[in-house]
């Protein structure tokens, strides 16, 4: 059985940012693919790189930062990396790649309509003629992301909408186009649980109706567990470790990976200490040499000092640790 | 088992103007509760359900409306002066946010020692030795006692926080969300220091949290807070186990597990959480519960003592009872 071509396709991906204090290696060398109808979770701490990496697809660094991207981005195998920013800005951005990010709260412009904004992008990308189209394809939208009464809320302001309304309104501007590919950035971060949950089943739903490919970006290992179809993880900037869900939770093979499952309390599962890791993540303007997580892992070698290559450990389960290298 | 604090028909209204003219937030309704000596009792509820308000009335942040918050037997609006200096001292708090707590233009030793001065004249000496004490306690290095808060990082920053809590030797500290603004592989570590200085000084703490895994962890005894009023508490271990009230299950189910087998139940209803401005007539909570009866929507029921000494507002519940 051959495989699919994959959607999104990135190899050795290096964002590094040229700051006066010198390179912040944001992202440093890291592939994955994501196929399409899947999600992907990148899970890391604050700085590992995991927005960077998105930002890096959809080319929005942050425009002073002095970023330059290295490597690899195919979207259905068309290089995206030598595009030019109109090219991006027409053709990618929002009509084949688009973003939901978290906090509704600044993401939405509070002076103008909702319907204004989510009809903004289908008269960018020129899909209807008529501003007055654009609002009938706007309630569409709202129906899609399940708002009651579409037609009357286009008319309301973002702040007339509860956290969990806001985020939906995201989301309808966000597949507008009907996109190939959707980058979630914690999504439900600033949601409350029952809500967290209701949007975690629209991007479900939205996926089983679209096939779009989905990148889920979050700190907390188990909001992916029921969405994701794949892991990877992330740490100071690089993949430590992609798998299948099932491989990362039940079989965790990077010591980060462990510890991160150990060092959270989960429900149902009390233990009268968390097993803490010591120490706190490396500066990506000087990360260690070798392995990134060398400095805080409990079953670190001498070894270590070297970058552990990746080794496939079976069923598309990929880790960069020395403990598991073939010899 | 004495009472550390005690919340009794504690109340607070604010008056806001709307685009319908004037109206009434009900933040706070007759919340009942008592925080025994020596535990941790967390506040539980979604965002604007009034739990940081009744941690705002604990810490006289804001006057109650009606009912009272008792420390040592004592009423706070009977106190006297001498008396409100004195619950000062001993109740203390650590929030969220380490890099908006902390005063960017002092040291850490000015930080610490800080609330020491506005209680105490300690000698110099004795207030360095002091300050490097409870540096040593929360597992910072001497040597930072002479930094700035900007040269530590959030995890760091929060040790910094708790060591000024702890400086005079409170009985209850107040923990806002104590570990949320914290990088994830961060959170055991200040969690592991919170329990251990708890066991070490036998504090008691006022949980605020909307992560109920850390809630589970921490807590001896759960408050559920649905819009400003308790819908079931008591020992965290039962309602963990087995919760009785309809809003506390939905709130346990809703919550993801590291598990791939595990479906989160998403609540049915589209209708966000009800407003406190507007609260819904007869139990609040009725145009979201899947068991729904005539009666709730009538009759708002009363937190009622169950048989294994939780507390819960149902009517599925009460009626159970009276068979």
């Amino acid at each position: 059985m051959t495989a699919p071509a994959p959607l999104l396709e990135v190899k050795d991906l290096k964002t590094h940012l040229h700051l006066r204090r010198g390179i912040v290696r944001a992202v440093d060398g890291i592939s994955f693919e994501v196929h399409e109808g899947e999600t992907l979770g990148l899970v890391g701490e604050s700085g590992s790189g995991k927005t960077m990496t998105c930002l890096s697809i959809l080319r929005l660094l942050p425009r002073h930062g002095g970023g330059r991207i290295d490597g690899s981005i195919k979207l259905d195998g068309a290089e995206l990396t030598t595009l030019s920013e109109g090219e991006m800005a027409q053709d990618i951005r929002g009509q084949q790649v688009a973003m939901i990010s978290q906090d509704p709260m600044t993401s939405l412009n509070p002076v103008f309509t909702v319907g204004d904004q989510v009809s903004g992008p289908f008269l960018y990308h020129k899909l209807v003629r008529t501003v007055r189209e654009a609002w009938k394809k706007a309630a569409e939208g709202l129906r899609r992301v399940r708002i009651p009464s579409p037609e009357q809320r286009l008319k309301n302001y973002p702040h007339q909408f509860s956290g969990g309304m806001r985020q939906r309104v995201a989301t309808a501007m966000a597949i507008a186009c009907s996109p190939r590919l959707l980058i979630a950035d914690e999504p439900t971060t600033a949601l409350d649980v029952t809500i967290q949950v209701q949007m975690m089943a629209l991007l479900k739903s939205i996926q089983r109706d679209s096939k779009v490919g989905i990148i889920l970006i979050t700190h907390d290992l188990s909001i992916v567990a029921g969405l994701c179809h794949r892991i990877a993880v992330m740490y100071a900037g690089r993949i430590v470790e992609t798998g299948k869900v099932r491989d990362i939770y039940k079989n965790p093979a990077h010591p980060y990976t462990q510890a991160l499952l150990e060092a959270i309390p989960h429900l149902g599962q009390k233990r009268e200490r968390l097993a803490a890791i010591p120490g706190q993540p490396p500066s990506l303007l000087d990360p260690p040499a070798g392995c990134r997580f060398a400095p805080r892992c409990p079953k670190r070698m001498s070894i270590c000092d070297e970058y552990p290559p990746a080794t496939n450990i079976g069923d598309g389960h990929v880790v960069h640790c020395w403990l598991k290298a073939k010899q | 088992m004495t009472a550390a604090l005690e919340l009794r028909n504690l109340t607070k209204h604010f008056d806001v103007r709307t685009e319908r003219g004037r109206g009434v937030v009900r933040a706070v309704n007759d919340v009942n509760l008592v925080i025994p000596d020596g535990q941790t009792v967390a506040l539980v509820g979604e965002s604007g359900c009034g739990k940081t308000t009744i941690a705002k009335l604990v810490l006289m942040l804001e006057q109650p409306t009606g009912g009272a918050v008792m420390f040592e037997g004592r009423t706070l609006t009977d106190m006297s002066r001498r008396e409100l200096k004195n619950y000062r001292r001993h109740v203390q708090a650590v929030f969220q946010d380490p890099y908006a707590s902390l005063n960017p233009r002092l040291k850490v030793a000015k930080i610490i020692s800080e609330p020491i001065l506005a209680h105490d004249r300690p000698e110099r000496a004795a207030l360095r030795k002091r300050v490097l004490e409870l540096l040593d306690i929360v597992g910072l290095p001497a040597t930072a006692a002479d930094l700035y808060p900007h040269e530590f990082s959030g995890g760091q920053r929060q040790r910094i926080a708790i060591a000024r809590a702890l400086a005079l030797q409170p009985k209850v500290i107040i923990l806002d969300e104590p570990i949320s603004a914290l990088d994830v592989s961060i959170r055991a570590q200040i969690l592991n220091l919170l329990m251990d200085i708890q066991k070490q000084f036998g504090l008691t703490y006022l949980l605020i949290a909307h992560d109920l895994a850390l809630v589970e962890h921490l807590s001896t005894q759960v408050a559920v807070i649905y819009l400003g009023s308790v819908v079931e508490s008591g020992p965290s271990a039962e309602i963990f186990a087995a919760p009785k009230h309809p809003y506390t299950q939905a709130l346990l189910n809703a919550v993801p597990r590291p598990d791939p087998d595990f479906v989160p139940v998403a609540a049915e209803s589209f209708d966000d959480t009800g407003s406190a401005l507007a609260p819904p007539g007869g139990c609040k909570f009725h145009p979201r519960c899947p068991h729904v009866m005539p009666v709730c929507k009538t009759t708002d029921p009363a937190l009622t003592p169950l048989a294994d000494g939780r507390r819960a507002a149902c009517h599925l519940l009460t009626a159970e009872h009276s068979h």
